[in-house]
């Protein structure tokens, strides 16, 4: 299957809403979306396969009497399954319940140039030169540490692509490119096995570092051997990004979105102006930073992405919404409606969650500790309380912290607390920004955490 | 159809150099909708054909996928998926070879007594608007509620090279339910899943109002709970809470892949890891619980694998790459969730067997401690570290369950928890769940009450 063009694309997309005024609806909106990845996977210490997906797809939402129908098809060569497909949404639609607060979909807007989102190096690697990536990666790791054992990861390049064209004369293309390698390893020693460490690259432009990868999941799992029981106490805390970001994604990402407030699942509701986190947290989505992970032209209903204060020194500003819960309030789209391709209608998500960095180094950040624990990863965040914020996780992998140096890997300690506890509580931050999923943030020092240690 | 993928399987080994070649067609039909509150955010439904092709060259595997299912496209498709295979077997330290298994035809249909693709849309809305308007109208401090529905009907077409060819009707029936609750500051949260593979009739099983109103029950009664103590206690884990223990804690360690990348189950096949009363089996065969299936994505029968007996490691759960490796029998467990990805080893309904106690005698003897009912999610690590989070849960006060505690977890080490849990219930249930591992899988887990003697318990701050 061949890559649809700006203008092929465009043309289906709006072929598609055709179609369903054509037969009736209100209003239509279709998305396209193209994947184009091929991976070249690490198994069990060597590499041993590789891909190539291809994915293609149409979603239409249409709207009839105010009540909102969806389908989807990854037939897209074929006029009569997209028409078939739009017919489906409209009975759909006709099938539903009228939404009292629906209030019509997203009008056009000037889209803002975005930077360093598309490499063409990407499309043109071929599956031998990501074999090189994956191997140098794989060679570093092992070169590092004899006793590591990498056993998932490898390197994938993809080509994705996006239209939404709908009834009110919104139009858009964008495509892009992202390449990342990846790396999971575990250490053994006399019987002794350590929590999997790991450690990824995700870029969207050709500006990888599987070298570095490789050496850091190698060094993070010979360091986590012979670890140790801690005693339950509140001490010091640093999150590592992998650690703040599986925090906040299940509670204050969802905090801050429209659909939780209005709806009464957030703790921030009515907080707009208050102070919600300590005077160092600053934090903006920004859905157009340079070469961000979830930067695009604009978002899955066609509305330009933007930079939206979220947090400024403490003080919560904005919450994040999509064109339905704007309207609901009267307000703007922050261009927050998220799709996860073409299967499904929006849901509103962050962009790039962009926390203002510190100044000082991780190593002087470890040294400002003088009792406390350095946590990589938590496992089991995904079972917080996402209305109250409250969470009860494993850190793991973790390090003990005595005046200033790390003394030793940490076993089986639990944290348990409050994420707005948590946020009030940071006390300062690392300059060591990276990105991850939708975070970008560097590490950031936590006051006093309970942590549960046996 | 099976002409065409006779012509793709001959065309992978007699041009393009394929030593073993599969492929899958899926035809499916989705109908989704999400209520929230009592208004349907959207009704949808969609078609999603696809083709998956899996070679082995020169002892490498090689994937590719297709939206499209003509012929010639699925011909170009497999010499794609042989060249990435032949690329990624230049640096090839250990071959990949393949378990000899029975090559089986057959056609598998799905006879539901209510076929979901035959209900009107109107009526699945009726039936999800009954769960929300139920949890809404429980108590006025319920605030929202979330309803979530899927049904998935369609057919899997299998062929390999060595002669299997199997169609398979795939049929599910699921929904989710989210409802949270607040009084004052506090917030609460509670989840129920239904899940099915025989059909709509599920929701004749159990009706929409008594899930409904078990929802917001939970989230109303942890609205007085208070956060536990942190530290180690005796608990009784709910058939529900032991379900998701034996799938995180245990499960994840005995699927092959991760035994040989290192779990703490490696080398321990034949040896005893847990107490006597501990046996555990993952089973693809019960008849519409929602892990079940005839065949696996390799073509091999599900079957009923016992994983502990009476505390020892007897089995894993493998497919036809890793039971090669360890000279067994494949078993069955190796599922893709769609036509995008290829197939790994995925737990079915995995269970502890029941025994002899009863819930009275489970916790008559423990002055304090925690009684914890349902579950919020769990993970583990293949160092044997586990987290499950609970979202309902109780003292024990001097033999006799007490107050509600609200947002405890339980951690630890697998192997010493599973020498710890000293007594098992008499009882069994079998809860529907979702599993990722990368992809996310239909599955079953529980088992009975049981105890275990200590445990690691996260209190709240």
């Amino acid at each position: 299957m061949a890559v649809l063009k700006e203008e092929e694309t465009i043309s289906l997309a709006e072929n598609a809403v055709k179609i369903a005024l054509k037969h009736g609806a209100d209003e239509a909106e279709a998305f396209i979306y193209q994947g184009f990845t091929t991976t070249v996977a690490i198994e069990r210490g060597q590499i041993a396969k590789s891909s190539r997906i291809i994915d293609q797809g149409l979603g239409i939402r249409v709207v009839a009497n105010k009540a909102v129908g969806f389908s989807y098809t990854n037939i897209i060569g074929s006029k009569a399954a997209v028409k078939e497909t739009v017919l489906k949404s409209l009975k759909s639609a006709r099938a539903s319940k009228p939404d009292k607060d629906w209030q019509g979909f997203s009008y056009k807007k000037p889209y803002a140039n975005v930077r360093g989102t598309f490499d063409s190096t990407i499309c043109e690697l071929s599956p031998e030169d990501l074999v090189k990536l994956s191997s140098s990666m794989l060679d570093a790791a092992e070169k590092t540490d004899e006793r590591v054992f990498p056993i998932e990861g490898g390197t994938g390049a993809s080509y994705l692509s996006r239209a939404v064209v709908n009834s009110n004369g919104v139009m858009g293309f964008d495509c892009g490119t992202i390449i990342e390698c990846s790396l999971a390893t575990v250490a053994h020693e006399s019987g002794e096995v350590t929590p999997v460490c790991f450690e990824f690259n995700a870029e969207r432009i050709y500006k990888i570092d599987p070298e570095w990868v490789g050496r850091e999941a190698a060094r993070l799992a010979g360091l986590s051997l012979r670890a140790k029981r801690v005693e339950t106490r509140n001490m010091e805390v640093i999150f590592a990004h992998f650690a703040l970001q599986q925090l906040l994604y299940y509670t204050l990402m969802d905090a801050i979105k429209a659909d939780c407030v209005q709806r009464n699942q957030s703790a921030l509701k009515g907080k707009i102006g208050e102070k919600v986190a300590s005077e160092v947290v600053t934090i903006y989505d920004d859905g157009l930073l340079e070469g961000g992970l979830r930067t695009w032209k604009f978002d899955g209903e066609g509305v330009p992405q933007q930079k939206t204060p979220i947090i400024e020194r403490g003080v919560l500003q904005n919450f994040i919404y999509d064109n339905y819960t704007a309207k609901k309030e009267g307000r703007e789209s922050t261009g927050n409606a998220f799709r996860a391709g073409y299967l499904s209608t929006p849901n509103i998500e962050t962009t790039n969650f962009h926390f203002a960095v510190g100044e000082k180094s991780p190593e002087e950040l470890i040294g400002e500790v003088d009792e406390g624990l350095l946590v990589y990863s938590l496992q089991g965040a995904h079972s917080s309380n996402p209305a109250s914020g409250e969470f009860s996780v494993v850190a793991t992998p973790a390090w003990k912290i005595e005046k200033g140096r790390i003394v030793h890997p940490v076993r089986g300690a639990m944290l348990a607390g409050n994420v707005f506890e948590v946020l009030k509580n940071i006390s300062d931050l690392a300059n060591n920004e990276r990105k991850i999923g939708s975070l970008v943030a560097p590490w950031v020092l936590v006051e006093s955490v309970k942590v549960i240690g046996k | 159809m099976k002409d065409t993928l006779t012509k793709v399987v001959n065309a992978a080994v007699d041009q393009f150099g394929a030593e073993y070649v599969e492929i899958r067609v899926q035809k499916l039909f989705k109908t989704m909708l999400t209520i929230k509150e009592e208004m349907v955010e959207a009704a949808k439904e969609g078609i999603e054909n696809g083709a998956a092709i899996r070679v082995l060259v020169n002892g490498a595997w090689g994937f590719a996928s297709s939206c499209s299912l003509d012929v010639k496209t699925l011909v170009d498709v497999v010499s794609e998926a042989c060249r990435m295979a032949k690329v990624a077997s230049q640096k090839l330290k250990n071959p990949i070879k393949l378990v000899e298994s029975k090559a089986f035809e057959d056609s598998v249909s799905a006879n539901p007594k209510k076929d979901p693709s035959k209900i009107p849309i109107e009526d699945k809305i009726r039936i999800t608007s009954t769960i929300a308007e139920t949890m809404l109208g429980y108590d006025k401090r319920v605030k929202s509620c979330t309803v979530d529905y899927l049904d998935l009907a369609g057919t899997n077409y299998f062929m390999n090279n060595e002669g299997a060819y199997i169609e398979q009707d795939k049929l599910y029936v699921w929904s989710r339910i989210l409802v949270t609750a607040k009084e004052g500051e506090v917030f609460t949260f509670s989840r129920e899943e239904v899940g099915s593979t025989s059909g709509y009739e599920v929701f004749d099983i159990e009706a929409p109002e008594i899930v409904g109103e078990r929802a917001a029950k939970r989230a109303i009664e942890q609205l007085k709970a208070k956060t536990p103590k942190g530290g180690t206690f005796p608990v009784v884990l709910g058939p529900n809470v032991v379900g998701v223990f034996v799938h995180e804690a245990f499960g994840h360690l005995a699927e092959a892949d991760l035994t040989l990348s290192g779990s703490v189950l490696m080398g321990k096949l034949g040896k005893k890891v847990a107490s006597d009363v501990v046996t555990i089996y993952d089973d693809g065969t019960i008849e519409g619980a929602f892990g079940s299936f005839k065949y696996d994505d390799e073509g091999v029968p599900a079957q009923k694998t016992l994983l502990v007996k009476d505390g020892v490691v007897v089995g894993l759960m493998h497919n036809r790459e890793t039971a090669q490796k360890f000279n067994a029998k494949p078993t069955g467990n190796a599922r893709a969730e769609d036509f995008r990805v290829e197939p790994i080893i995925r737990m079915r309904n995995t269970f502890l067997e029941p025994k002899d106690h009863s819930f009275e005698e489970l916790i008559e003897g423990i002055k304090f401690g925690y009684y914890f009912k349902s579950f919020r999610g769990g993970q583990a690590n293949l160092d044997g570290t586990f987290q499950v989070g609970i979202q309902e849960g109780y003292e024990i006060v001097k033999g006799e369950v007490g107050e509600p505690v609200r947002n405890a977890s339980i951690s630890g080490n697998t192997l010493e928890t599973l020498y710890k849990v000293d007594a098992v219930g008499k009882d069994f249930e079998l809860w529907p769940g979702r599993c990722g591992k990368g992809q996310t899988a239909f599955v079953c887990d529980g088992g009975p009450h049981i105890r275990v003697k200590e445990v690691l318990v996260g209190g709240g701050a």
